[in-house]
C-alpha cells in the first residue's frame, strides 16, 4: 500500500521540476489581461491569480452557506442566513478592497513596514487585556466587529521581514544584519503569542519568517540553531506540562476515538470526512453539519466540504489552492525588485501554510489547534484582510514580468 | 538593477514552493485519501450510528379463521402514546400536557410530569389505546396548539370476537403481540409478519433532519390461519361440556374432542375455557377465593399456577389413564392378532386371578357377567374378559400394537406443549400384572388426543396426524400452505376395523354405552371410568369419566371424545356422565355434519308428530282429525267449537300423545302441577304423564321395558304449573351394568 502512495507523489518530484520548466515564459498574444490596464499606467494584473482568488472565494461562500445554515437556524433563532449574510457583506467589501489594493503601488508599503510591526506589538500587548474568549485572548473588539490581533501580526511580520531583508539583502549572511534583528522581532512576537496563547499563529509566524529568511539568503547553519532550540522548547513544554490545554490536545490527537480527552470536534470532523467517500453525499447534504460538528462554519468547514463533495471535490479545491500558491510565488519571483518578491512570497506562503495547517488539523494529522481556512471559514475581518493581501499580490503582479 | 531576484532566491523559493506543495499538500491528499477512501466505510458507519434513528413499525398479526372463514382472532389498530421530553422544554408545557393526558388516559398527573422531565426522546406513557382515545389526544393537541412532545405510534391489539370460544386451542398474545399459548404460540412465526422500520436521520440534539433522509421499510403483515375447528360444532361442544361439568361438580377440568379420523382435522376441541380478551383473569371462582385467602406474598405465585392451569390444553398437555375406553384398542389388537373371534366364549364370575400368585381382580359387576361372547365382554365392559384377551395377546404383542396405535409418540398435533404418556417400562417390557391391568386401560397414561387418534385408527384402519390448522393464507386469502391429510400408517386390517365398528355400535345400541346413543343414528362407542392412582381426595376415590364414540358406523369418519376429570357429583361413571353429554353434542352436530338419520322401526314409533290445527273446528271434526293422526284427545268444556288447544298447532307431540281441546275460554286457566318423573322407569313415567294429562317426550337411552333404564331429568321441574297437554321432555338413562 505505502509504496503505491509514494509512487503517486513521484510526478511532482520529476527532475524537470528543478529545471524550472514550469516557469518558462511562453510567447502569446495580448488578451483580455491588457484591458485591465486602462485603470493603471503600469502593466495589467495577473488574471490567473485574480480568477483563482475569486473562484476560491465563490466556492468558499457556497460552502460556508451549506455548512452554516442549520447551525444558524438552530442557534440564531431560526435565522439560517445569519452567517452567510454577514460573510457575503464582508466578501463584497473584501472584493472592493482586493481591487483597490491592486491599484496601490505596493512599494509604498515599505514606509509603513516598521510602523505596522510596532502596531502589531501594541495590539498583541493590548489583546492580553481583552476579555477571555474560549479560554484564550485573541480578539480585539472594534465597534460592531472584532478582529484577531494575530491577523495583523502575520501581515506585519511578512511586511517588515520583506522590507528589512530587501534593505539588507547584501548583508544577509552576517549575524548582525542577517540574524539578530529578525531573531529579536520573532522572539518578542512569539513570546506575546505564547501569552495569548495562540500556538497556531506562532507556528505560522515562525515558519513564515524562517522561509523568508531562507529565501532572503540567510546562512543555513542558523536554521540548525533555531531547529535545535525549537525542539528543546517543545520538549520542555511537553515535560513541564505548561501548556495543559495543548497537552490534552496531543493526547486526544493520538487516539481521537478512544481517548478520555475532549475530542468531539475532531471525531465529528473525521466522521464527516469519512462519510464523504469518493464522490461525497452531495452539495448541501452533509449530515454531520447538523450540530454534530460544532461550528461547522469555522475551522472545521473543510470537513463538511469533504463530506459533501467527497475526495474528488476536496482534491479539486486543494488543486485550486495549489494553483493559487504556485501562481503567487511565480508572480513574486518575477517581481521587479526584491521587496516585492519577498512580500509576495511571504503573503502567498502565509495562505498556503494556513490551508495546510487547517487541513492537517481537521484530518487529525496534527493536534487540534484553532486555525481557519482561507476563503472558507467564517470571519469578516479576516476575509477582508486576506483579500487585501491578495490585492497586494495583484499589485505586485502589475510590475512582474510574468505572462499575464 | 541589482534590486532584482537573484539565482539563489530563485532556487530557494523553488525549494519553499516544493516543500509547501509536496510536503504540505501531498500529506493532505494522502490523509484525505486514507480517511475518505480507505477508512471511509468505517468512519461512515460510525457517523451513521449517531445520525440514524430506528423506529420499529409493528406488523399486523394475521387473522385466525374457523373452517368456515369466521374470524376468531383479529388484530385491530391501536396506538402507543409516547412523550418526547426533548420538545417539552418549559414547565408550562409540561403541566399542560400532563393535565390533558392524565384526564384522557386516566393516569396520575405527577407520573406524566415525571416522564416529561426525563432526558430522553422517547418515553412510553400508555400502550394500546383505542382509536377513539387517540382522537381525543389529537383534538387536545389541536385545541391547545401543542406542537411536538406527544407522539402517537401505530400498534396492533389482538381481539377475540368470541371471547371464551376455543380459548385453549386459539391461545392469546402478549403485550408485544407475541403468541403465548395455543395456535397463537405454535404458529407465531406465520402470524407475526415482519417488523417494518423507519430510519430517520437526526441531528446531534435528536431532532429529525429533513425528510429526504427518511427511509421506510414497510411492515409485512402476518399470514392468516384457517382452522379445522368449526365454530358451530365447537360452540355446541363447549356448551354441553360445560353443562356437564357444572352438573357433575367436576373438579379437575373436562375435555371434548371431535376429530375427522379420515383427514385428521380437529373440528372441535374444548378444554376448560377463559376469556381470550382478558387471559390473565382467573375464571374459576373457587380458585379466585383461594387466592384471596392466601398470604399477600404467596398470591402471585398461586395466581401464576392457576393461570397456567387455566391456559393449559388438557387434551394434549395432560395425560391420564384411559380405563375402559382403551378396551377398544385391546379388542382391536386381539382381533387383528386373531386371538379372539366373535364366537369366543368368556366366563365372568365377578373376579379373576389372572395368573398364578397374582392378586384377585374384580369386575365392576361383582356378581359377574356369566358366560358371554366377544360382543358380551364389550357390551358389559367386562374386565376379566379383557384380562384373558390381554394374556392371550402377550406382552410383546401388546406393546407392538401399543406402539402401532401411536401411544409411544406424540400425535404431532400443531399445538404447543403436547405431552406423551408413560408406559410401564421404557423398553416396552411388562410384568404379568402390568399386562393384566393394561388390558383394561389402567396403570399407564396417555393423552386424550392420543386416544382419539388411536380409536380413529381402530375404526378406520389408519393412524392419522391430527391438526387444527387447515390453511395458511396470505393477506389476500391466497392459500400458501395446506395441511392436508397425513396418514402415519395402517394399523389394523379392514376386517378388524369393520368388526370393531359393529361391536361398538352394538355396545351403544344395547350395551354399556347406551347413554351415548342418539335416535336415528348409528353410533359406536365405549365408555370408560378410570381410577386415579394415589389421588384419593376427602370425598373418596377420584375417577376420570370418559366416553369415546365414532360415527357413522358404516363408514366411520368422526371420533368424539368426552372426558371429565374428578367428578364429585352423584355419579362418576363415564357412562353416566360423559356419554349423555356426547349424546347431546351428537344430536346437535350430526345433522350439521350432514349425516342422515335412519330410524329403526322402534325409534320411528317414538318419533314426534306434528299437532294438527284444530282451533275453530267443530268438536266432531277435530276429533276425527286427531284420530286420523293417531293422537288421543281430551275435551274440556262444553262448547261447540274448539277455542284453543294444547299443544299448539304445528308443535311436536309424541305419537300416541294427548291433545287437550278447550271449547270454553274460561276453562283454559286450569293448571296442572307437574309431578316428579326422575327415577321412574319409562313405563311408569308414561303412566304418570297420562294420568296428569301431560304429554311426555322421551329422550336419552332407547326405552325398552327395561328396569335398568330410569328417568334422570325432566324439562319442567316438579311443582311447576302448566296447562294440560303440555309436552314435558324426560331424559332416560341407563343406570346399571355401566362403566
Amino acid at each position: 500500500m505505502k509504496d503505491k502512495r509514494v509512487q503517486k507523489i513521484k510526478p511532482i518530484v520529476h527532475k524537470n521540476f528543478f529545471k524550472n520548466s514550469n516557469f518558462k515564459i511562453k510567447k502569446r498574444k495580448k488578451t483580455f489581461g491588457e484591458s485591465v490596464r486602462i485603470f493603471s499606467t503600469r502593466s495589467g494584473i495577473d488574471l490567473v491569480f485574480c480568477t483563482i482568488t475569486l473562484v476560491l472565494l465563490a466556492i468558499g461562500l457556497v460552502m460556508l452557506f451549506s455548512a452554516s445554515f442549520f447551525n444558524a437556524y438552530h442557534y440564531q433563532k431560526g435565522d439560517s442566513y445569519f452567517f452567510i449574510r454577514s460573510q457575503l457583506m464582508w466578501a463584497v467589501l473584501g472584493i472592493i478592497v482586493f481591487f483597490i489594493t491592486s491599484f496601490f503601488d505596493y512599494r509604498k508599503l515599505k514606509k509603513i513596514a516598521i510602523p505596522t510591526l510596532i502596531l502589531s506589538f501594541l495590539l498583541l500587548i493590548l489583546v492580553l487585556f481583552m476579555p477571555i474568549r474560549n479560554d484564550v485572548r485573541r480578539w480585539i473588539p472594534l465597534g460592531p466587529v472584532s478582529f484577531q490581533a494575530s491577523e495583523i501580526t502575520k501581515f506585519a511580520i511578512v511586511l517588515s521581514f520583506a522590507y528589512l531583508i530587501s534593505k539588507n539583502f547584501k548583508r544577509m549572511s552576517t549575524f548582525k544584519y542577517g540574524v539578530l534583528p529578525y531573531s529579536i522581532i520573532l522572539l518578542f512576537t512569539a513570546f506575546l503569542l505564547y501569552l495569548e496563547p495562540h500556538i497556531s499563529c506562532l507556528v505560522i509566524v515562525v515558519l513564515l519568517s524562517g522561509g523568508m529568511l531562507y529565501i532572503g539568503g540567510i546562512k543555513l547553519r542558523w536554521f540548525g540553531v533555531v531547529l535545535s532550540a525549537a525542539i528543546l522548547a517543545v520538549v520542555f513544554l511537553l515535560v513541564s506540562n505548561k501548556l495543559s490545554y495543548a497537552n490534552e490536545r496531543v493526547i486526544g490527537w493520538l487516539d481521537p476515538f478512544n481517548s478520555t480527552a475532549d475530542t468531539w470536534q475532531t471525531r465529528q470532523g473525521l466522521y464527516a470526512i469519512g462519510s464523504g467517500g469518493l464522490f461525497g453525499v452531495g452539495l448541501g447534504k452533509s449530515r454531520q453539519k447538523y450540530l454534530f460538528i460544532p461550528e461547522p462554519h469555522n475551522d472545521f468547514i473543510f470537513s463538511v466540504v469533504c463530506e459533501e463533495l467527497g475526495f474528488i471535490g476536496a482534491l479539486l479545491i486543494i488543486l485550486l489552492f495549489v494553483m493559487l500558491i504556485w501562481r503567487g510565488i511565480v508572480i513574486s519571483m518575477r517581481a521587479r525588485e526584491r521587496f516585492g518578491a519577498l512580500l509576495g512570497i511571504g503573503l502567498t506562503a502565509q495562505v498556503g501554510l494556513q490551508v495546510i495547517l487547517n487541513i492537517f488539523v481537521i484530518t487529525n494529522t496534527i493536534p487540534n489547534t484553532g486555525i481557519s481556512l482561507p476563503f472558507f471559514s467564517y470571519g469578516g475581518t479576516a476575509l477582508v484582510m486576506l483579500l487585501a493581501q491578495m490585492g497586494i499580490i495583484l499589485s505586485i503582479s502589475r510590475t512582474s514580468s510574468i505572462e499575464k | 538593477m541589482a534590486k532584482g531576484t537573484t539565482v539563489r532566491m530563485w532556487r530557494r523559493s523553488t525549494f519553499v514552493l516544493f516543500m509547501l506543495i509536496a510536503v504540505g499538500f501531498g500529506t493532505i491528499v494522502l490523509r484525505l485519501l486514507n480517511l475518505q477512501i480507505f477508512q471511509g466505510k468505517a468512519l461512515r458507519q460510525m457517523a451513521l450510528d449517531q445520525q440514524l434513528k430506528d423506529t420499529v413499525i409493528s406488523a399486523q398479526r394475521g387473522t385466525i379463521y374457523d373452517r368456515n372463514m369466521k374470524p376468531v382472532a383479529q388484530s385491530a389498530t391501536v396506538f402507543t402514546v409516547v412523550l418526547e421530553p426533548a420538545y417539552i422544554k418549559t414547565d408550562e408545557k409540561k403541566k399542560l400536557i400532563a393535565s390533558g393526558l392524565s384526564e384522557i388516559l386516566q393516569l396520575e398527573e405527577d407520573e406524566i410530569i415525571k416522564k416529561a422531565s426525563k432526558k430522553s426522546y422517547y418515553v412510553i406513557v400508555k400502550r394500546k389505546i383505542e382509536s377513539d382515545v387517540k382522537e381525543k389526544i389529537v383534538n387536545f393537541q389541536k385545541e391547545k396548539k401543542i406542537k411536538g412532545g406527544i407522539r402517537l405510534i401505530e400498534d396492533y391489539k389482538r381481539y377475540y370476537p368470541y371471547g371464551r370460544f376455543a380459548s385453549n386451542v386459539i391461545g392469546f398474545t402478549g403485550f408485544d403481540n407475541q403468541g403465548l399459548s395455543g395456535i397463537e404460540n405454535f404458529y407465531d412465526k406465520d402470524l407475526m409478519g415482519e417488523f417494518g422500520r423507519i430510519v430517520t436521520a437526526r441531528n446531534a440534539v435528536g431532532t429529525d433532519m429533513p425528510f429526504e433522509y427518511e427511509q421506510m421499510i414497510p411492515a409485512k403483515s402476518g399470514h392468516n390461519l384457517v382452522l379445522t375447528i368449526d365454530e358451530s360444532i365447537q360452540h355446541s361442544m363447549e356448551k354441553y361440556l360445560e353443562e356437564g361439568r357444572i352438573n357433575n361438580r367436576v373438579k379437575n377440568g373436562a375435555v371434548a374432542i371431535l376429530m375427522d379420523a379420515e383427514e385428521g382435522d380437529i373440528l372441535g376441541l374444548a378444554s376448560g375455557g377463559f376469556d381470550l380478551n382478558s387471559p390473565f383473569e382467573i375464571v374459576d371462582l373457587q380458585a379466585k377465593t383461594e387466592i384471596e385467602s392466601t398470604k399477600e406474598e404467596d398470591r402471585s405465585k398461586l395466581k401464576g399456577d392457576f393461570l397456567q392451569k387455566q391456559w393449559r390444553n388438557k387434551a394434549v398437555s395432560d395425560t391420564y389413564m384411559p380405563g375402559s375406553t382403551f378396551k377398544i384398542i385391546t379388542a382391536s389388537m386381539a382381533l387383528e392378532e386373531g386371538v379372539v373371534s366373535e364366537n369366543s366364549s368368556f366366563n365372568c364370575t365377578g373376579s379373576v386371578i389372572p395368573f398364578e400368585g397374582a392378586r384377585r381382580i374384580h369386575c365392576h359387576n361383582r356378581r359377574g357377567h356369566g358366560v358371554q361372547d366377544f360382543q358380551g365382554i364389550i357390551s358389559h365392559s367386562c374386565n376379566p374378559g379383557f384380562i384373558s384377551l390381554g394374556h392371550a395377546l402377550g406382552a410383546e404383542n401388546f406393546y407392538k400394537y401399543y406402539k402401532l396405535f401411536g401411544f409411544t409418540q406424540k400425535t404431532g398435533i400443531d399445538l404447543p406443549g403436547e405431552a406423551k404418556g408413560v408406559f410401564f417400562n421404557k423398553d416396552g417390557s411388562m410384568a404379568p400384572m402390568d399386562l393384566t391391568v393394561a388390558s383394561f386401560g389402567q396403570n399407564f397414561t396417555i393423552t386424550p388426543m392420543q386416544l382419539v387418534t388411536a380409536v380413529g385408527a381402530a375404526v378406520t384402519g389408519k393412524l392419522v396426524e391430527p391438526h387444527v390448522v387447515k390453511h395458511i393464507t396470505d393477506e389476500n386469502g391466497n392459500i400458501l400452505k395446506t395441511k392436508g391429510k397425513s396418514i402415519k400408517r395402517h394399523v389394523v386390517s379392514e376386517n378388524t376395523s369393520k368388526n370393531i365398528c359393529e361391536l361398538l355400535k352394538n355396545n351403544v345400541a344395547t350395551g354399556s354405552g347406551r347413554n351415548g346413543s342418539v335416535p336415528g343414528y348409528n353410533i359406536g362407542g365405549k365408555t370408560g371410568t378410570s381410577e386415579k392412582v394415589g389421588n384419593s381426595g376427602p370425598g373418596g376415590k377420584d375417577y376420570i369419566a370418559s366416553f369415546c364414540s365414532f360415527f357413522p358406523t358404516d363408514f366411520p369418519k368422526y371420533v368424539l371424545f368426552i372426558m371429565y376429570d374428578t367428578p364429585k357429583g352423584d355419579y362418576y361413571y363415564g357412562g353416566l356422565i360423559a356419554a349423555p353429554v356426547a349424546a347431546k353434542i351428537m344430536s346437535e352436530i350430526l345433522p350439521y355434519l350432514g349425516i342422515n338419520k335412519r330410524y329403526t322401526e322402534e325409534e320411528l314409533e317414538k318419533l314426534d308428530t306434528s299437532t294438527p290445527s284444530l282451533i275453530g273446528l267443530p268438536i266432531e271434526k277435530a276429533k276425527s282429525e286427531l284420530i286420523q293422526n293417531q293422537l288421543k284427545f281430551s275435551i274440556k268444556g262444553d262448547g261447540e267449537t274448539v277455542v284453543s288447544q294444547i299443544p299448539d298447532a304445528g308443535s311436536g307431540i309424541p305419537k300416541d300423545g294427548t291433545v287437550v281441546i278447550y271449547t270454553n275460554k274460561e276453562n283454559s286457566s286450569k293448571k296442572i302441577k307437574v309431578p316428579n318423573f326422575v327415577g321412574l322407569s319409562a313405563l311408569n313415567a308414561n303412566k304418570l304423564a297420562f294420568s296428569f294429562e301431560l304429554n311426555m317426550r322421551v329422550s336419552g337411552v332407547p326405552t325398552q321395558s327395561n328396569e335398568e333404564v330410569v328417568a334422570s331429568n325432566q324439562s319442567i321441574s316438579p311443582g311447576e304449573f302448566v296447562d294440560p297437554g303440555t309436552v314435558i321432555c324426560v331424559e332416560f338413562i341407563q343406570k346399571d351394568d355401566i362403566d
